[in-house]
């Protein structure tokens, strides 16, 4: 059994999974850190959702295990702290939303005193104030995918799992939903977020798991794993054999557009070159580090796998 | 608790999708149907002559066996195919996921959607039975020896076809499990017959094929524990050694209905089991 700690939100070691022939998981191990929101990333068929069942207890490994929220691997007392929102969603199509987050709210446990207040304001964290006496068969899919969210949200879990939480919603709908992430990220809550938007998971995650091929192909801190140096930009002028000849001292210079890209650089390079081109009479109009961003990683990361 | 609720849904959703509205109306459509052809019965006449008031009251029993039939092939059909998507339905479009995930065992939830199919199925036995009964004896003044208890065993009959079908469902697709457990409900109706047959020859071999496929499901036994209860003794003396499944000499055994409750337990057990230890 891997060593676990019970003071992080999801602490799984050795996890996998075969499903007849086909290794879903072969080897995940991660820890996520109670408060932080963690994005898993990861292409197609990299075991993202089967990851998600086997913490959620909806599949069983068939090797590895840990904790979440500090219990074993489906625990049902852990389940009453967990909110889940599935990549494919569905809710009784008969019901209205008020009616699925009672149903919900009763098998968490919610008391009937605080059931009321307590969808009333998930109702309204989701938007769906208004329309919450609809029956959800009528709803669009990102109404139905904003319930789905509602329900995760319910009994303010200390865990929230969101599996593709923005894949059916418009641009303001996934503006909400930036938001709402950040207050539960201020209220404390751990979110765990399977999305494919990297965007999204750039401006959102502490740290982020790239997953591949069922094995975590890379992990850390979201501004070190974007944060590495591609060297540096700059405009300057006049343009000629003395500019050229003072950046190949730091790196290769090449042309893009208005801008020279000096790349294999690095950033404490930075203040010498500056003092160079100054002394050298050349005019610097701008000059900025370049770091990849996260859907370059994202790429980086598989292609060398 | 969780048991209570999932029930309360499983019959909020029959309520919602129209299914109990439907099957009222049809159960009243099919009451005044039968209620005209009673009323026919009486005022039948015979060379100009109304018949012997004995003759209605047998041929109504004969009837009123048979329009049992018919509820024992609706109660085996609407467990059958109630329960066919009950779990499947629920895991293969991912309605399951968000509950499964919450504080509630797995058996709970099938013990919930079979409590509630029950609850449904019951009521509607009750229902329609009880309203042909009461249309026989108001236009012919026949009345079943025991309907309750014939009304317990039909329901005996869903309840088993609920069972197997739930464990299906648990582990195969809405329209197979509810396919095969029509099929399975078909052979077990031809074992009965089998065994009729077996008793009629003296076949010790055939009059076994049929208490065997009884044991294998007990849906048949059910039906004709329900059927004795419906005959007047009188009609008993009639059928002698000339069984069949609409004419039954004797009830099944004591230990073969016993028998028949077990295997519906050990069924919802399974299936319990059977959710428990699947992946979702």
């Amino acid at each position: 059994m891997p060593t676990v700690s019970t003071d992080a939100a999801i602490d799984v070691a050795h996890l996998a999974k075969r499903y007849g022939d086909v290794d879903a998981v072969s080897d995940v191990t991660l820890r996520v850190e109670r408060g932080a929101i963690f994005g898993f990333l990861g292409p197609n068929g990299a075991g993202k959702t089967t990851c998600v069942k086997l913490l959620l207890g909806l599949a069983s490994p068939t090797a590895g295990g840990g904790t979440v929220l500090g219990r074993p691997l489906g625990d049902r007392a852990a389940r009453a702290r967990i909110g889940y929102l599935p990549e494919l969603f569905r809710y009784h199509d008969w019901m209205t939303a008020r009616e699925e987050l009672d149903f919900h709210a009763g098998l968490i446990g919610i008391e009937r005193s605080e059931r009321d207040r307590a969808i009333d304001d998930v109702l309204e964290t989701i938007g769906l104030s208004e329309r919450a006496d609809r029956r959800i068969g009528t709803y669009s899919k990102g109404m139905q995918q904003r319930v789905g969210l509602g329900v995760a949200l319910l009994g303010s879990p200390d865990l929230i799992v969101l599996d593709e939480p923005t894949s059916a919603l418009d641009p303001i709908g996934r503006i909400d939903v930036r938001e709402i992430l950040r207050s539960l990220k201020a209220r404390g809550a751990t979110v765990f977020l399977n999305s494919h938007l990297l965007g999204e998971v750039e401006l959102l995650c502490d740290r982020v798991a790239i997953v591949d091929r069922g094995r975590i192909a890379a992990a850390g801190p979201t501004q070190e794993l974007v944060g590495v140096a591609r060297g540096v930009r700059l405009k300057a002028s006049p343009a000629g054999v003395p500019l050229h000849s003072i950046l190949t001292r730091y790196g290769i210079p090449r042309d893009d557009g208005d801008w020279i890209v000096v790349d294999a650089m690095t950033r404490d390079d930075v203040p010498q070159l500056v003092r160079d081109l100054v002394a050298a009479g050349i005019a610097l109009h701008a000059i900025e580090p370049l770091t990849a961003t996260l859907e370059e990683r994202f790429m980086e990361v598989l292609q060398t796998r | 608790m969780n048991v209570v609720r999932i029930a309360f849904v499983t019959l909020r959703e029959m309520s919602r999708r129209k299914l109990v509205i439907a099957a009222f109306a049809l159960t009243l459509v099919t009451a005044l149907l039968t209620g005209w052809g009673f009323y026919a019965l009486v005022h039948q006449t015979s060379h100009g002559r109304p018949i012997a008031h004995s003759q209605v009251l047998a041929s109504t029993a004969f009837m009123i066996v048979m329009l049992g039939y018919m509820f024992n092939l609706i109660f085996a059909l609407a467990g059958a195919f109630v329960a066919a998507p009950a779990l499947a339905g629920d895991i293969e479009t991912g309605l399951l996921l968000p509950i499964a995930t919450r504080p509630v065992r797995r058996s709970e939830i099938v013990l919930g959607k079979f409590v509630g199919i029950v609850v449904m199925l019951c009521a509607y036995a009750y229902f329609a039975g009880m309203i042909e009964f009461a249309i026989a004896r108001a236009t012919t003044g026949y009345w079943p020896p025991h309907p309750v208890i014939a009304l317990g065993y039909l329901c005996g009959v869903g309840i088993t076809m609920l069972a197997l079908t739930l464990l299906l469902s648990s582990r195969m697709a809405s329209i197979a499990g509810g396919v095969t457990a029509i099929v399975l409900y078909g052979l077990a109706w031809i074992g009965g017959i089998i065994g009729d047959i077996g008793t009629q020859v003296h076949s010790v071999g055939f009059a076994n094929a049929g208490t065997v496929s009884q044991l294998i499901l007990p849906s048949d036994a059910f039906w004709r524990a329900a059927a004795f209860h419906l005959e007047p003794a009188a009609m008993r003396l009639v059928i002698g050694s000339h069984a069949s499944p609409f004419a039954v000499a004797a009830p099944p055994p004591l230990p073969m209905m016993a028998w028949g409750v077990g295997w519906i337990v050990v069924m919802v057990v399974c299936a319990c089991w059977s959710l428990s230890t699947r992946d979702l």
